[in-house]
């Protein structure tokens, strides 16, 4: 736990503004949308929250968490990471990004045919699954 | 008007060269003039300096060798002109490879009504940054406006996995050129490709089995007839030559057939008289002939699958690649040694190519410069995937302030698709003047979608542009950087900026300080900064690959010893890089990287390096013995084993074979980091004192002055060195090592008199500063502080005067002459 704050601070998940549980097609659709906004220079996509305050966002950052969250094994320990309660408050104050597209007309939604969050619970229904309770 | 966009790739081989042209749909392979797909990368010229490249120019490597010249790709990055007498004139490496791409270009402009101003070229996944740069340079000549370059084993697994819906997780590309061997892990999930990992050698290839043929040729003429022909010899070059040009039809004659005859007719001169060849060699000898090659291949498939958890038996399949790849002995022992099947049905010679032109799509390179604004429409700034595996991807935009512009600016827009069947809904446009746009995409095909724009009055306002195109398909992720990149330091260390697997492309910036002045107007005085390419912890193990000078004659005032430089490096997708110094005391920039040559390889200096290299093995052998260290003799036979080929590469370099002696430079390299390891493990003893001595020492003040932090760091650092000690790793237990004497450093500076003992001691060696005018100054604003019992400015000087006090003379030689720390 020694460097715990710069593992919340780089936390791929705290860069991207994702949660732990969204399915990899999602997290990489949030990176593209990241590195789209940061080469237009948007300020809204220039910072994100983590415990221990806001960090700047770069196009590095965003490529590097995208490249550390195709990594089964990689993902697995980032979402622990991003499962604990501070982190969680964070991603809960994340980044002033322009919001989904299709906010506020879920009958507008594309056809998503990947979205399987609903079946898959990721490391954090693994919590439950092994019997642990969050604090 | 623009028209549907088109995307080119093109594979720069060593011996032949291939282009394709992609229009979001499918890949349609370039012919040249002689109705062929592949043009040899082969250029002659005559007496009167007439270029012909390919077919062409092939027709002539036997009755002309001296003046039609292939395989110049294993020179790229050299500074090695290759000649050709007839003209007098000489070409290098990127201007010859350039003949070649003006070549395909013109055969695209041909076919397809065209001329390519942009287009992706592959290069071999452990292309040396120097090379990686001669690459984009003969581009350049050859008048491409913009290229980007490509890993040669992602471009054919980018093809193979577009051309089957079914490939899922991981699998290998194995792919055999002429002069290079790269082996790519792939896993493919949710339409995205991830390149997991790769391997390679940069000198193994198609062309080792034509010498092998060539040294059996020349072994059974030396018993059958008594002719001793030999690559050493300068005079025996042109029937070396002959052979393996002969050797290279007849491998590729026993692809099909069973046996084949190598046929000379004069190949040389005996006792007066033409001296005819005829040789007949069958598949079976081949194939032994050729396994020790395929051996090694196989070896580095398996040190990739290792380093990834990975047994052969668990990969879903092979895909093939390069000439030699569909020799039946190749792939007979690729799928026995690798537990698996291979793919069937991918050429193996054009799939590079094709897979380049997929890339090229990815990377939104459209070959042709279109004019996309719309006269009298709002200019928006768009980014979005030009390809996709997500069915739903984005566009983010930015409208463009103009207050010519005749329209009003819009406050929302969507996108319609053009089949008229899907739209999106409308998106405000933000305080930023942003706006972010759904789309839904149909499966693996261009979508073309229109952008409307609308005023809040709900009058539309024409957007410039009027349209994007989104391909669908299979993409691949950010490719991992091969060879960890870093900058040499004065003390033979290495400040790295990107590790190996690092995703590109990707920037970085430290701060370095010099560690001597450099002085205004003086040509004599130049601060090198060296780029080094290699995973070592020592500069003078990693290769250099350019250095970044600042020059006396440049500066706009003196810089002196001690000053800061922001010095950034950058890689493209392709692994091209560029390097930028930032003198914040001078507010000025450097940019040009200087020798950005892989460096020259000297026969006699690599003969003396075996020589040496004998000496330090036959060291470690009788303390290896004297220790019965079993693992450490096996590794030291290992490495006696490749001294006899790197001695024939040194031979045939004094022949005049560039190739050869670069290939050599490359082994002797990798053998010193080899015997470098085991002179660690043979000072294993007093590595493991040090490393128990530093813990105790590092415990203790770590313990007393340490934040909490850091104590259970150490903690952690304490057991992570503990376990390479059980493991014996020196080189684990030497990273653990110094992260343990960094955190004693740490916590020992906040004893309230470390910095009047620093101080005190970096005063005793004043009289060694670079610049001891500047460091009596010093001197005294310590003493001062010290008397105060300031211990901030005391810190702040002795930091001051530790970047006066000289470095170490034999390391700064070794680490490249860096100036910097």
């Amino acid at each position: 736990m020694a460097d715990a704050p710069r593992r919340f601070a780089d936390n791929p998940f705290l860069v991207l503004g994702v949660r732990p549980e969204q399915p990899r097609v999602e997290i990489e659709r949030e990176g593209q949308k990241l590195l789209g906004m940061l080469e237009l220079g948007l300020r809204s996509a220039a910072t994100y929250m983590t415990p221990s305050g806001p960090r700047a966002r770069t196009q590095e950052a965003v490529r590097a968490a995208l490249a550390e969250l195709r990594a089964p094994e990689k993902r697995l320990m980032h979402e622990l990471w991003a499962s604990l309660p501070q982190a969680q408050a964070s991603a809960g104050k994340a980044d002033g990004a322009p919001g989904d597209p299709y906010r506020g007309d879920a009958s507008q939604r594309a056809p998503d045919h990947t979205d399987t969050s609903a079946t898959q619970p990721g490391f954090a229904g693994a919590f439950a699954l092994f019997g642990w309770r969050r604090p | 008007m623009t028209t549907s966009p088109r995307y080119v790739g093109i594979d720069l081989g060593t011996t032949n060269s291939a282009a394709a042209v992609f229009d979001g749909d499918s890949v349609t392979l370039v012919r040249n003039a002689q109705g062929g797909t592949l043009t040899p990368s082969i250029v002659r010229v005559d007496g009167r300096g007439n270029l012909l490249v390919g077919s062409r120019a092939r027709r002539y490597i036997e009755s002309d060798p001296d003046n039609t010249r292939g395989e110049f790709k294993r020179l790229m990055g050299t500074s090695k002109e290759v000649g050709f007498p007839a003209s007098g004139a000489a070409y290098t490496p990127e201007a010859l490879s350039a003949e070649v791409l003006k070549s395909l270009r013109a055969d695209i402009q041909e076919q397809f009504g065209f001329t390519p101003d942009h287009a992706v070229i592959s290069v071999p996944a452990l292309f040396e940054l120097p090379q990686s740069a001669a690459t984009s340079e003969a581009a350049r000549l050859a008048g491409f406006k913009r290229v980007e370059l490509l890993q040669e084993p992602i471009a054919s697994a980018l093809a193979a996995g577009w051309s089957d819906d079914e490939q899922a997780g991981s699998w290998l590309v194995y792919d055999l050129g002429g002069g290079t061997f790269d082996v790519s892990l792939l896993e493919t999930r949710d339409g995205l490709l991830r390149v997991v990992g790769h391997d390679g050698d940069n000198f193994l290839g198609g062309k080792d089995f034509d010498w092998a043929i060539v040294e059996w040729a020349l072994a059974q003429l030396r018993e059958r007839d008594g002719v001793a022909l030999s690559r050493a010899k300068a005079d025996d070059a042109p029937a070396i030559r002959k052979l393996k040009l002969a050797a290279e039809e007849a491998k590729i004659e026993l692809t099909r057939a069973q046996a084949t005859v190598l046929a000379i007719p004069n190949l040389t001169t005996r006792a007066g008289a033409p001296y005819d060849v005829d040789l007949e060699l069958d598949r079976a000898t081949l194939e032994r002939l050729c396994t020790p090659a395929i051996q090694r291949t196989l070896a580095v498939c398996r040190r990739l699958l290792e380093s990834h958890g990975i047994a052969p038996g668990e990969l879903s399949h092979v895909v093939m690649v390069g000439g030699p790849s569909v020799m039946p002995g190749v792939r007979r022992q690729v799928a026995e040694g690798l537990a698996c099947s291979l793919s069937e049905g991918l050429d193996p010679m054009t799939l590079v190519a094709q897979g380049a032109a997929i890339y090229a799509a990815t990377a939104g390179l459209d070959a042709q410069t279109q004019e996309l604004a719309v006269p009298g429409g709002y200019k928006a700034w768009l980014q979005f995937p030009a390809m996709s595996s997500d069915l739903t991807p984005h566009v983010v935009g930015r409208l463009v302030a103009d207050d010519k512009a005749p329209a009003q600016a819009p406050s929302e827009l969507r996108l319609v698709r053009s089949d008229g069947l899907w739209e999106s809904p409308w998106a405000a446009v933000d305080a930023e003047g942003a706006f972010i746009l759904a789309t839904s995409l149909l499966a693996r095909r261009p979508n073309v979608f229109k952008i409307e724009g609308r005023r809040g009055d709900g009058g539309s306002v024409t957007i410039s542009p009027a349209t994007v195109t989104i391909v669908q398909g299979l993409t691949i992720s950010d490719p991992p950087l091969s060879r960890t990149i870093g900058v040499a330091l004065a003390n033979d260390g290495v400040r790295t900026y990107f590790e190996r697997g690092a995703p590109l492309p990707a920037r970085r910036t430290f701060t370095l300080m010099t560690v001597e002045g450099v002085a205004k107007g003086s040509d004599q005085s130049l601060l090198k900064i060296p780029i080094v390419q290699g995973e070592h912890d020592e500069a003078h193990l990693c290769r250099l690959v350019g250095t970044l000078e600042i020059s006396g004659v440049e500066v706009k005032e003196s810089l002196p010893s001690g000053s800061e430089i922001e010095m950034t490096l950058e890689l493209d997708r392709g692994g091209r890089m560029s390097a930028r110094a930032l003198v914040p005391a001078l507010e000025q920039v450097f940019e040009d990287v200087a020798q950005l040559l892989v460096p020259e390889a000297d026969p006699a200096v690599l003969l003396a390096s075996v020589d040496a290299a004998r000496e330090r093995i036959a060291g470690l052998r009788s303390d290896a013995f004297r220790r019965g260290a079993i693992p450490s003799l096996d590794r030291l036979s290992a490495i006696e084993a490749a001294l006899p080929e790197l001695e024939a590469d040194i031979a045939a370099a004094q022949g005049g074979d560039g190739d050869a002696a670069q290939k050599a430079r490359r082994t002797l390299l990798e053998l010193d980091a080899q015997l470098e390891d085991l002179e660690l493990e043979r000072n294993w003893p007093e590595i493991t004192q040090e490393a128990n001595e530093a813990v105790i020492w590092a415990t203790s003040w770590v313990g007393e002055f340490g934040l909490p932090h850091e104590q259970r760091l150490m903690e952690e650092t304490a057991k992570a060195l503990r376990l390479a000690q059980e493991k014996r790793d020196p080189a684990e237990l030497q990273r653990q090592l110094r992260l343990v004497q960094r955190l004693g450093n740490t916590a020992s500076r906040r004893h309230p008199e470390a910095w009047t003992r620093r101080f005190e001691y970096a005063a005793s060696q004043v009289g060694d500063a670079t610049d001891i005018v500047k460091a009596q100054a010093l001197v005294k604003q310590g003493r001062e502080a010290a008397a105060k019992g300031d211990n901030d400015t005391l810190r702040d000087v002795t930091q001051k005067l530790w970047q006066l006090l000289p470095s170490d003379v034999e390391k700064r030689r070794l680490s490249y002459d860096s100036g910097v720390r």
